[in-house]
């Protein structure tokens, strides 16, 4: 059949550009020697122990991660996913290891085999810097407090919330957590003290409030059972970076002299706002980049998608009709997130292989949008009058002909305006695929704010980019319609 | 053996039995007028000719070729049957002159050229010879189902079928659209007109066929049909029509 056939070569030509520009956008630390390159997952707000910083991946977990490697002599690439999609990604054997400020609890050993702890931690809880009420946990009675979700932090206040009687506030990442506090939403926070002394030493406004409790400290992670000869060079060449002086190295160089325990909240001078917004423009412009690739490259492929399964639907085949109505019924019923994580963690853990997240992302949008595509082009199909087909086919055309020289060029003068509205919608979805760390526009203001805590100013120039370009694309496709309405 | 033979046809769409046997032949050159009542069946059974319609039961037989058979290639047969509709459907994203092209060339009947003289031979039958540029949508009623006509004729028919063309037009603009079937009618061309202009039917047909029902109840010359009509039921409608 030919539209299988052609079925076929869109989906390899979707893997073929998938990996090309996999191969592009990973932040692949090559090491000298053979062997396989294993795949580390990181958190991407995490800072001192893993933030971006003039766009490349910095922090003690990752100088750490580098030390030893190269005292191992192996070979990985980071893959800063955010902490939960990595918990997710090492559960789905997505990635060999994890190094993300994770620390060793019993309940998560039973999922994960650790290294040595590689850094003693403890949580502390941390409030505005002008607050002055609260000063222990009895002060917490019937406030909110802010946590992130899958942390230590969280671990302990959800210990105590019920002896002190406060609620618990969850979060994705360190920085809307900091922002709930500070502006006042909820009155403390509870994060491992390097953590939060280096926010603090970045500017924002908390102070610590209590002691650090003794916590379960720091481990690289594997998945049970699995990678056992990374697990034990990371723990020989951690042995060797403690023994050379190089860790206490690493370490002081983002924590300073602070050791934990130690009161360090003097905040560096501000930065002007001007400052803030040019440091970020090259960052968001390349982010920017992305998210037109992914919407351009989804876009296609759900155009595909669409005229395949559209013409299904109108087809005089029962069979094909009901394959095409399966078709959109799934991928229009399935919420787009939910689709991204299914495809991205789900069949690849099911199923034991490793997909490339570019992959991932763009068949989760290209499916979604291909439903919403497929019922464009039938609603625009089918608007035709009937009586075309039948002065077409009563000439003698085929039903092909009649369809590709009669109906087609009328219905896509229907279909132009719903076209500018799914290139927009999928445009903006694209966002949502930062969810599984996909990186462009949304995904790097949040590596940005993950650095710098300028949510304001950042999160608003997203804002200002994604409105300036579907604006444009907007007035150009309307110029389009305009023109092919007249003609 | 005449150019169309209708034979036994029966068609229902699910249990509603639209045409209950139907029995017809139309020669070489004659012109049929199909009448009766909104509901009779007599658009139904046109449309059956060209297979628009899948007959339920019976055969339709065109030039020889078997339309009921579903190993007869239909799109070939329909090159041979014209058909113009009530509502004329031409392509209004085409102009007036591809629109009569369009199909010969499609078919590799005749080259672009050719087709294109034979297009504008046609349209000045029909008397649009100045609006082979325009496009649909600035033409007139009466003038789209002339266009329509033309197209239809483009492909060389041996028979056309009508399929109420006069109905959705204003009044004054009737004339025009029968003075062309009339031509057409004076030339020899074997025709099936389904109309509710009893006047041109009296005029033109050599046969006028009477539906009520899904059956035919009554045919025969017109003076017949209209002047001394036989059954009940043809007398009643005539006398609401006339």
């Amino acid at each position: 059949m030919k539209k299988s056939r052609f079925m076929w070569l869109s989906m390899a030509f979707l893997l073929f550009f998938a990996v090309c520009a996999g191969n592009l956008s990973q932040t692949a630390t090559a090491q000298a020697g053979e062997g396989k390159t294993y795949s580390i997952g990181t958190d991407v707000t995490f800072a001192p122990f893993e933030f971006q910083q003039d766009g490349k991946y910095v922090g003690i977990d990752l100088d750490l991660m580098a030390a030893i490697a190269k005292d191992q002599n192996f070979k990985y690439e980071i893959r800063p996913l955010g902490f939960n999609a990595a918990v997710q990604g090492l559960q789905s054997n997505q990635l060999d290891g994890m190094i993300a400020g994770m620390s060793i609890t019993d309940e998560r050993k039973q999922t994960f085999d650790f290294s040595e702890p590689y850094y003693e931690s403890g949580v502390v809880m941390a409030v505005r810097q002008d607050n002055t009420e609260v000063k222990s946990y009895e002060d917490l009675r019937g406030q909110r407090v802010a946590v992130k979700t899958g942390t230590e932090g969280y671990n302990f206040a959800n210990s105590i919330k019920d002896k002190y009687g406060f609620t618990l506030v969850p979060f994705d990442d360190s920085v809307q957590m900091y922002e709930e506090v500070t502006t006042g939403n909820s009155v403390a926070c509870f994060e491992d003290f390097p953590v939060v002394a280096y926010a603090i030493q970045k500017g924002v406004q908390l102070k610590t409030a209590t002691e650090k409790e003794s916590g379960a400290p720091y481990g690289f992670a594997v998945n049970k059972g699995e990678n056992q000869e990374l697990l034990q060079m990371f723990n020989k060449g951690l042995a060797n970076v403690k023994a050379s002086g190089e860790y206490d190295q690493i370490v002081s160089k983002y924590l300073g002299s602070t050791k934990p325990g130690e009161e360090s909240t003097t905040p560096s001078a501000p930065v002007s706002k001007w400052k803030i917004v040019s440091d970020a423009i090259p960052a968001l412009l390349k982010g920017l980049g992305m998210t037109l690739m992914y919407t351009i490259i989804s876009l296609f492929f759900a155009f595909i998608l669409g005229l395949i399964f559209g013409f299904m639907k109108v087809s005089p085949s029962k069979t094909a009709r009901a394959i095409a109505t399966v078709f959109v019924d799934i991928f229009r019923g399935i919420p787009l997130l939910v689709l991204g994580l299914f495809i991205y963690f789900g069949i690849p853990g099911a199923l034991g292989f490793k997909m490339p997240l570019i992959v991932a992302a763009v068949l989760a949008l290209s499916l979604n949008a291909g439903a919403y595509v497929t019922e464009i082009i039938r609603g625009g199909i089918q608007s035709i009058d009937k009586g075309q087909l039948e002065a077409a086919r009563s000439l003698g055309l085929s039903h092909r002909t009649a369809m590709i020289k009669v109906i087609i060029p009328q219905a896509v003068k229907v279909m132009i305006p719903s076209f500018i509205n799914q290139l927009v919608i999928t445009l903006k979805d694209t966002s949502i695929m930062s969810a599984i760390g996909l990186i462009e526009l949304t995904q790097s203001g949040k590596l940005i704010v993950a650095n710098n805590y300028q949510s304001t100013v950042i999160y608003g120039m997203v804002a200002i980019m994604y409105l300036i370009v579907i604006t444009i694309l907007t007035k150009i496709a309307d110029s389009i319609e305009r023109r092919t309405r007249r003609g | 053996m005449g150019k169309v033979q209708i034979s036994n046809l029966k068609k229902s769409y699910g249990s509603n039995e639209v045409l209950k046997d139907i029995n017809m032949k139309i020669d070489e050159g004659e012109v049929v007028c199909v009448i009766g009542p909104s509901g009779s069946g007599k658009s139904t059974l046109l449309r059956c000719v060209n297979k628009l319609e899948e007959v339920t039961a019976g055969e339709v037989i065109v030039d020889d070729y078997n339309i009921s058979d579903p190993k007869t290639d239909i799109n070939k047969v329909r090159e041979n049957i014209g058909m113009v509709f009530q509502h004329f459907n031409l392509f209004p994203h085409m102009s007036v002159l591809k629109n009569i092209t369009f199909a010969p060339v499609e078919l590799k009947k005749q080259s672009e050229k050719e087709a294109r003289e034979t297009a504008l031979k046609l349209l000045d039958r029909v008397g649009l010879a100045d609006k082979a540029d325009a496009f649909p949508g600035s033409l007139s009623g009466g003038q789209k189902q002339r266009v329509a006509i033309a197209r239809a004729l483009a492909m060389n028919p041996d028979v056309m079928l009508f399929d109420e063309p006069t109905s959705a037009l204003d009044p004054e603009m009737v004339g025009e659209v029968l003075g062309v079937m009339k031509d057409l009618a004076s030339e020899g061309m074997t025709m099936m007109i389904v109309t509710h202009e009893m006047g041109f039917a009296r005029e033109v047909a050599d046969r006028v066929v009477f539906m009520d029902g899904g059956y035919i109840v009554e045919e025969g010359e017109p003076e017949q049909v209209f002047g001394s009509p036989k059954h009940e039921r043809t007398i009643s409608f005539l006398e609401k029509v006339l």
